[in-house]
């Protein structure tokens, strides 16, 4: 009745009651945790902490040391790891991926081994890449790299296959060489498709690397997960998963940001 | 077409073997890449045919498998009874999905590697922590993608089922369920392939079996063979599933299949 009224007056349009909605369910969320724990108490703290305690957690960890580190810290080790497996990635990746449009037979012939990759589970590599680098950097890096791949040498290699084929002969007939159709007409045509492949890239590179963290290291969001866990600390857990989640979102949302700065040319979808 | 199809086939097959010969060649006896660090191609397989008939770290390979199946199947089929009936009746009412989905944004964006700890801290080691972690691995695309099966419905249909005097339900279960049909079976594809690589991390952290269980073992005793035949079995078993869901694809929605693109 409210509903109908409100929307006949115009102040109800249907963004706006669905944030109402929204607000709503979260915080009756929010007061069913609050009343489970600080007020009445129907789940033990050990098993589920309060609001407050949780941000009583972040608060000492942002300002003591925790497992070595402060919570920045852990965000900037994680962050490097990640760069690093992502950075990698794109270096071999987009160079790989436009390499298996222009030429079938590297394709055929590299393809075994970038199914390989492809096909088995990122996670899967971090018994290997422990093997190989112990509990560096670099074992992390690797587990990163192998889940960001393949996503950008896929895109890469649509995005060269779908390049009008008009604009490439256009090219060639004005007198443009081989590596220069490439630079200027082909790989600007490919960018969009190469960027959504980096997007799909780092967005999975940041979940393999909490997966690799938890496994193995001595700093990083995951393993700081992983030491709560070890003293029984759900806080603990509590604050990492939430920043986890936290810089998952801003950093895609940074990387769709930049998009329109990086790729001015692209078409803006709605 | 069918010419080059086969050649295209036969250039695949002599790829792969072309790798499996520099593969022999590197980790020789006295090359260049210690077995150590990569086993060589006859080592993988007779460990292979070693762990099918012995058992490694309490089980013989096939069990160590059904292991794995038995985990990544429930917690996906858990996620698909979920997932499907809420998907759509988020679609549906819209003001189920103005409730639901708020919540559901907040706990996306966190990988569901993320809540091993915390479900192994509640759960303890067992199976059903690592079913949750699956569970909660699936459930998004299975959601994701019942509701955009819904919305993806042409409108056509619906004003032709309602002109013929189709009431809600009937539009709801004679229409919509059925031409949603198909992307069900995509969600059907991505939820299994997210639900396996999680459940592939979830049980190096904590399981008593397991194909990523015997990965870790591997890992940590330098059986480099040992891995590669649990790499490979986690990668053959992922391929074969998704294998599976594709034709499950041509026997459910048949109409789907025609003209689509294959790839």
């Amino acid at each position: 009745m409210i509903e109908k009224r409100l929307e006949r007056m115009g102040v109800m349009t249907d963004r706006g009651k669905a944030t109402a909605y929204g607000i709503f369910s979260l915080s009756l969320l929010l007061i069913l945790w609050i009343c489970a724990t600080s007020l009445f108490q129907w789940i033990e703290p050990r098993v589920l902490p309060s609001p407050t305690r949780v941000i009583g957690q972040f608060a000492w960890i942002l300002t003591e040391p925790f497992s070595g580190l402060r919570l920045p810290g852990h965000i900037l080790s994680s962050l490097e790891r990640w760069g690093w497996g992502v950075l990698t990635a794109g270096l071999i990746g987009i160079p790989v991926g436009v390499f298996f449009a222009w030429n079938p037979w590297f394709r055929t012939f590299v393809n075994p081994v970038f199914e390989l990759i492809h096909f088995i589970p990122p996670f899967a590599y971090i018994p290997l890449a422990v093997l190989w680098f112990g509990a560096s950097t670099a074992t992390q890096a690797m587990v990163v790299f192998v889940a960001a791949f393949p996503s950008i040498v896929i895109n890469s290699q649509l995005g060269v296959a779908q390049v009008e084929k008009i604009y490439i002969d256009a090219a060639r007939v004005l007198g443009a060489s081989q590596l220069r159709t490439l630079w200027r007409v082909i790989l600007p045509a490919a960018a969009p498709s190469i960027y959504t492949g980096l997007r799909i890239a780092i967005s999975n590179g940041w979940m393999a690397l909490v997966g690799a963290e938890l496994v193995v290291g001595k700093v990083g969001l995951g393993f700081m997960i992983a030491q709560g866990q070890e003293n029984a600390s759900v806080a603990t857990i509590f604050v990492g998963i939430i920043t986890i989640g936290c810089l998952g979102v801003l950093i895609d949302t940074l990387v769709q940001r930049t998009e329109r700065f990086v790729l001015p040319w692209r078409k803006v979808a709605s | 077409m069918d010419q080059s199809r086969t050649l295209q086939v036969a250039a695949g097959l002599g790829a792969v073997l072309a790798w499996i010969v520099i593969w022999a060649w590197l980790t020789r006896p006295g090359g260049p890449v210690p077995t150590l660090y990569f086993p060589a191609p006859d080592d993988v397989w007779a460990k292979f045919v070693r762990m099918w008939q012995r058992p490694y770290i309490g089980s013989t390979l096939p069990n160590h498998i059904l292991a794995s199946l038995y985990i990544v199947l429930t917690g996906w089929g858990l996620a698909a009874l979920v997932g499907i009936p809420l998907g759509i009746a988020m679609a549906w009412w819209k003001r189920l999905k103005w409730i639901v989905f708020p919540t559901f944004q907040l706990i996306r964006p966190v990988p569901p590697l993320a809540w091993i700890p915390l479900t192994i801290l509640w759960l303890g080691i067992g199976d059903s922590a690592r079913i949750s972690v699956v569970f909660i691995a699936a459930l998004v695309p299975w959601l994701m993608n019942s509701m955009l099966a819904v919305y993806s419905i042409d409108r056509l249909l619906l004003d032709a089922a309602k002109t013929l005097g189709a009431n809600d339900r009937q539009i709801l279960t004679r229409v919509v369920c059925r031409t949603a049909l198909p992307t069900l079976v995509a969600a059907a594809r991505m939820a299994l392939g997210s639900a396996w690589s999680t459940l592939v991390a979830a049980e190096i952290l904590a399981a008593t079996a397991g194909l990523g269980y015997v990965a870790v073992n591997a890992s940590q005793l330098l059986d480099t063979d040992v891995l590669l035949v649990a790499m490979f079995m986690i990668g053959i078993l992922g391929i074969g599933m998704t294998g599976l869901i594709g034709l499950t694809q041509n026997w459910l929605a048949p109409w789907s299949v025609l003209g689509a693109r294959r790839d």
